[in-house]
């Protein structure tokens, strides 16, 4: 009796011993899986970065890998040198804000028309709205219709298709419906109006997913290039750094073909240049704000992916 | 919309209805009849065969009135050698081009004023006087328009000028003359104003008119490029008119499939195409089994840390994912430094270049973007699980894989599932950034999707000579069958969990 308890005991020690180095090895494997893999995401930044600040001549030589050599700043300084790339950063930066906050405040305002149950024709509006998510007729007819518009060539052709977004337009709706209908007809007996109420009530309550749908916006408009390749190929003032990125890490020609004849002569500019740190300090500074919202942004976007997933 | 009256009119919402069941009776039909014409009036604007200001064999046949009005540009752009020569006055030009702004400012008008007419009473009368004051003005418009005939008719080349009265002059005249007498009618027949009558809409047609805007700006950017699919049965160089000359009907598409090269063409980049999806499906289990590793790892700060860095590389763009990829794998590039120091080889060898296992790298830098940005929807889903599944099952004596096989996958599924069927619909777009900033010469012919083969032969990405027809129903099919491939999904979603996907 006492003996088949013991035998017992000992097997589940023994299968108990066996799913601790289970375990054990399980855990090995699966920190080591996350870290190379964090590591895989994090060391293009820092690779590209360290070339950025370090000696020039290391650089081209191939002398820098794991570690800056001879940090300096003076990148980013002659950057201001380079030609065409001051306009394409203030494209990029209006584009980003004026597009995104149009963005939001459409997004905002549509989203709490359509929850307005008393509205001429609301199914088929909302139903018209939805439709564009699921259906466009193609890049060709696209690029002839903002053509015929005239909004190739122009700054405006980055703004005004991007106003309405169907996608966020239904994330705020879906916020709206959740906010307390009681709020709204309170505002209503005190007499405010459908806009009064909007702008009173609805709005400063939706600031959480406006924020949300603001980051992703500007992430969108920050990122996007091939709007620019596409519409304004006949006017490089209006390229977007994106673009101008683009085409520095296509072409070949010598560095000195970009630079601007100002205050440096080509001489002291191509000391302190060569192709490649330009090309990895124009993509730094690309990147730096995204860099910079990203905290902001990791807070929001897991609410903004949820909110996503039950849309309707 | 008009913010004091808004709140005016809610103050008197019950005075209004009680006004609106008084209201005097309307002439409905004469109404509407205004209506349907100054919105046919808009349609017109932006119908390049009606453009009035086509006085010119050299005028842009495929600009609208629309396009004319807002853009100078587009009106004198076919003039500037005309202009050059001396062959024409550039105070001729300019003053078409203010002829067609006025055109476009009375019609708006118009149009306003057609919107204003779902108010009540005063409203009403208000809409008629600006449906009224907006066809004067677009006549006057299109008079200056037509004023300037001679401007073209006296040039010293007439030849090469080409002037003619084109047949938009006319419609216009006629349809702004219609549109006056019929609002003239609509304003007579309207009853006095009364002074207890006020500046009343009911709240339906208010909701709606402030939609009207935004319902605009989706016609003109989401619905009116199928318009576009017109070129699609022309054959159509950039530059030409569409005429019933070079209607071809289904040519091109029978082109797609008769031309040989073409055809060809087409199989390879539908190769490209399904491969790099079919291989975006076969791993998209990852992300789910990213989400439940991660979940499985007990240190919090390690967690989060590892979330953060993975999902960086999704909100930067595919040029500095090139950029990184010329860092680190070309020639000069970090990897061969590296692995040439190490004594691997001497030659540096350029991964960038040659179309070898080229699906496989551009899935690899798909997985490294959006790995961890696709995980966190299954993050979500895991921290919703209820806890008391998990306890229960510990107490039935289930290790830790038995867990993760009975009770969170199980759970995962639905989410996976939704995904999947997108992914499937999506199964053709796979966008042109990345296969567009990876591209080069040794393997254009292996990267190349269908966004970017229309991209390429329709835009002239390739330099070629751009086949906007071609590439028109190369776009046209590709819509079409995504259409059909997601409502194929939605069906099965139906059919299996009873919920829509879209």
């Amino acid at each position: 009796m006492e003996d088949n308890t013991l035998q017992k005991r000992d097997s589940i020690t023994a299968q108990h011993r066996k799913t601790v180095i289970g375990n054990v090895i399980f855990n090995i494997l699966n920190y080591s899986f996350f870290t190379l893999f964090a590591v895989a995401c994090f060391f293009p930044f820092y690779y590209l970065f360290i070339n950025t600040i370090s000696d020039n001549d290391l650089v081209s030589s191939g002398a820098v890998k794991l570690f800056p050599r001879g940090i300096h700043f003076g990148n980013y300084i002659s950057l201001m040198n380079v030609n065409d790339l001051g306009s394409s950063f203030l494209v990029s930066i209006s584009r980003t804000v004026i597009g995104t906050i149009l963005m939001v405040l459409a997004s905002a305002f549509v989203g709490y028309l359509v929850t307005k149950k008393e509205m001429w024709g609301r199914k088929f509006w909302y139903r018209f709205l939805i439709i564009t998510m699921y259906f466009n007729a193609g890049l060709i007819p696209w690029y002839l219709n903002m053509s015929m518009l005239g909004l190739t060539n122009n700054f405006m052709g980055y703004i005004i298709p991007s106003i309405m977004s169907p996608y966020n337009i239904i994330l705020v709706k879906t916020y709206i419906e959740s906010i307390p209908r009681e709020l709204e007809e309170a505002a209503a007996i005190d007499g405010a109006g459908y806009f009064a109420i909007f702008r009173k009530v609805i709005f400063p309550l939706c600031k959480p997913i406006l924020a949300t749908i603001a980051i992703f916006g500007a992430v969108g408009h920050w990122n996007s290039f091939t709007d620019s390749l596409i519409l304004m190929s006949g006017n490089p003032k209006l390229f977007t750094l994106q673009h101008r990125l683009y085409i520095y890490l296509t072409s070949s020609s010598n560095i000195s073909a970009f630079m601007s004849s100002g205050n440096v002569t080509n001489e002291m500019v191509t000391s302190l240049l060569n192709m490649k740190t330009i090309k990895f300090t124009v993509a730094m500074v690309t990147l730096i704000p995204i860099l910079i919202v990203y905290p902001f942004l990791s807070k929001y976007f897991e609410k903004g992916i949820m909110l996503g997933a039950v849309k309707g | 919309m008009d913010v004091s009256t808004e709140e005016v009119n809610g103050k008197s919402k019950l005075a209004a209805a009680t006004a609106n069941a008084s209201s005097v009776k309307v002439k409905k039909p004469i109404e509407i009849a205004l209506r349907i014409i100054i919105i046919g009036l808009l349609i017109c604007m932006f119908i390049p065969a009606f453009n009035p200001t086509h006085l010119s064999a050299l005028s842009d046949k495929n600009a609208s009135l629309f396009t004319t009005g807002i853009s100078y540009g587009s009106l004198s752009e076919g003039f500037s050698r005309a202009l050059k020569k001396g062959w024409i006055e550039q105070s001729v030009i300019t003053m078409t081009y203010i002829g067609a702004l006025i055109t476009c400012l009375g019609l708006v008008t118009s149009g306003i004023g057609c919107a204003v007419t779902l108010g009540e009473l005063r409203l009403k009368r208000i809409g008629g006087r600006l449906g009224i004051i907006g066809c004067v003005v677009g006549a006057v418009g299109t008079g200056l328009i037509l004023a300037q005939y001679p401007g073209y008719a006296a040039s010293k080349k007439p030849d090469k000028i080409g002037a003619v009265i084109p047949s938009g002059i006319y419609v216009f005249f006629a349809v702004t003359a219609l549109c006056l007498i019929i609002g003239i009618i609509y304003l007579l027949t309207l009853p006095k104003a009364d002074e207890k009558d006020k500046y009343e809409m009911a709240p339906k047609y208010k909701l709606f008119l402030m939609f009207l805007p935004f319902i605009v700006l989706l016609f003109l950017f989401s619905y009116l490029p199928l318009w576009g699919w017109r070129y699609a049965f022309y054959d159509y160089t950039p530059g030409a008119e569409l005429t019933s000359e070079n209607f071809v009907g289904f040519k091109w598409f029978a082109y797609l499939f008769e031309n040989s090269a073409t055809r060809s063409d087409i199989i390879r980049v539908l190769t490209n195409t399904l491969a790099m999806s079919g291989l975006g499906l076969l791993t998209s289990w990852m992300p789910l089994a990213f989400a439940i590793f991660l979940a499985e790892i007990k240190n919090s700060r390690f967690r989060r840390i590892v979330q953060t860095v993975t999902t960086i590389p999704n909100f930067i763009s595919w040029v500095l994912i090139y950029t990184f990829a010329f860092a680190l794998f070309s020639t000069e590039g970090f990897v061969n430094q590296f692995l040439i120091d190490a004594g691997a080889y001497t030659e540096p060898i350029n991964f960038l270049m040659g179309e070898k296992g080229i699906w496989f790298k551009m899935l690899l830098w798909g997985l490294w973007k959006s790995l961890g940005w696709n995980a966190i929807i299954y993050i979500a889903a895991i921290t919703g699980i209820d806890q008391q599944l998990y306890e229960a099952a510990t107490i039935d004596g289930a290790g830790r894989f038995a867990k993760i096989w009975h009770i969170t996958i199980p759970e995962l599924m639905p989410t996976f599932f939704v995904l999947l069927l997108l992914a499937i619909a999506g199964i053709l777009s796979n966008g042109m950034d990345q296969y567009l900033v990876f591209k080069n010469a040794t393997n254009k012919n292996t990267i190349e999707v269908l966004d970017l083969y229309v991209y390429n032969l329709g835009l002239g990405g390739s330099g070629g000579m751009s086949q906007i027809p071609l590439s028109t129903v190369v776009g046209m099919v590709k819509s079409l069958v995504s259409v059909i491939l997601l409502f194929a999904a939605n069906r099965v979603s139906k059919a299996i969990r009873g919920e829509s996907i879209v």
